[in-house]
């Protein structure tokens, strides 16, 4: 048995010695979707890299049609994992009976919410309709980093949705986004996810692209500050090994993305329109399900990443790192 | 014995493939190991299983049923499956 190539955007995997792990290229379906079900969102984040907010849903979003004939082939082509996020997947008029369709399928899902609509009635729904995780994102350990970095956002609110998560029983991760402003509370943000009942913690480097290109000057981190985030973050693994899983990746984003162009990770994002990207981290657009079926992107999928557009974008970001953004520029492949 | 509750399995031209959802780590497997985990699924025991894949492949050297015993061995130990 071989450890595979991680079906998520991460770094190279570990493999088992003397063995030759199979690529996404020789998988039938992704393993993982990773869907955006809208645009629209009750908060403003400063570093939102989709520019989600209020009033930003897509005007051609999904219908209800689109949506389930696309859960459809997802379960019918045993997709094992999925991911629901947005914007704010919560504030989708179908998100409970997305939900209850992937689950009552046998579907693993993990919703990436922003935590403010984690009422008691909704955590025990989603415990009761089997959600794998709920993952939050809490980007500070206090009330005033966190609702300076998310605008219109509640750190109270978002922490008492946690605590609901663990009422209910619900598996909880914690996301976080460094920022000059919050990076100095990493090791306490790591604590607190624990107290909250944490069994996953995830961070990794802020990326410029989306809303983050507007207030960068306020967000930027140093290589100082992410030395020191770095180092906490190998410290805090340690400490909490055993206990609470704590992921992070100190590559940047070109070196996984020249992983990738090779070791194409097992994962399609979608995006609320049904378009689909190779990654986030591009503006390459490989598909769109509204017009094509999920075995005809997949098989472009794992062509579009020779596109030699692909391998130049990747080349010069290395000259130009401010390319990533114009990562909403969409480039067909 | 059954998957893990976060484990979970599809079947590849090359073999198969198991998920651990709540690592996120993806495990491929070879042709024996797929058919050890297609027997494991409905819930058989672990000597059931090698019986029926004694059955189904020619087994004169034992070879299949020692490499099922040790693949079972690791999925144990992964934490992959529950007895």
């Amino acid at each position: 048995m071989t450890e595979y190539v991680s079906a998520r955007p991460e770094p190279a995997p570990e493999t088992a010695p003397a063995s030759t792990p199979a690529e996404s290229a020789d998988l039938g379906a992704p393993l993982y979707v990773a869907w955006q079900v809208t645009n629209e969102c009750n908060l403003a984040c400063l570093h939102c890299i989709e520019e989600s907010g209020p009033g930003k849903a897509f005007k051609d979003e999904l219908d209800e049609e689109q949506v389930f004939g696309i859960l459809g082939q997802f379960m019918d082509l045993e997709i094992p994992y999925l991911s629901f996020s947005g914007g704010e997947p919560m504030v989708h008029p179908l998100f409970f009976k997305m939900v209850e369709f992937v689950c009552s399928r046998g579907g693993q899902l993990k919703i990436e919410t922003n935590g403010h609509f984690l009422t008691p009635e909704n955590c025990a729904r989603m415990k009761s309709l089997g959600v794998k995780a709920v993952q939050v994102s809490l980007d500070g350990a206090t009330r005033s980093t966190f609702n300076r970095m998310r605008i219109r956002g509640e750190f109270n609110t978002a922490t008492d949705g946690v605590r609901n998560l663990r009422t209910a029983d619900v598996p909880i991760e914690i996301n976080y986004s460094p920022t000059s402003f919050n990076v100095h509370e990493i090791g306490t943000a790591i604590d607190l996810a624990y107290e909250l009942g944490a069994y996953s913690f995830y961070t990794g480097r802020t990326m410029y692209t989306g809303n983050a290109v507007k207030a960068w000057h306020k967000l930027e981190l140093t290589d100082e500050q992410y030395a020191a985030f770095f180092a906490t973050l190998h410290q805090k693994t340690e400490e909490y090994r055993g206990r609470m899983r704590v992921h992070f990746h100190e590559m940047g984003l070109l070196e996984e993305l020249r992983y990738r162009l090779h070791h194409p990770a097992a994962l399609l994002i979608v995006l609320p329109n049904g378009l689909v990207k190779l990654i986030n981290a591009l503006p390459f657009i490989c598909g769109d399900l509204r017009r094509q079926s999920l075995t005809e992107i997949w098989a472009n999928f794992q062509r579009a990443w020779q596109d030699p557009r692909v391998a130049q974008f990747i080349d010069d970001l290395s000259a130009d790192p401010g390319k990533t953004s114009s990562l909403h520029q969409w480039v067909y492949v | 014995m059954q998957l893990s509750k976060y484990v979970k399995f599809r079947e590849e031209k090359f073999g198969g493939v198991l998920f651990e959802t709540r690592s996120e780590k993806v495990f491929t497997l070879n042709a024996v190991a797929t058919a050890v985990v297609r027997e494991i699924k409905p819930g058989n025991s672990e000597s059931d299983i090698v019986a029926k894949l004694q059955a189904c492949y020619e087994d004169r050297d034992g070879a299949i049923e020692r490499e099922a015993r040790a693949f079972i061995a690791d999925l144990r130990n992964k934490g992959l499956v529950q007895d």
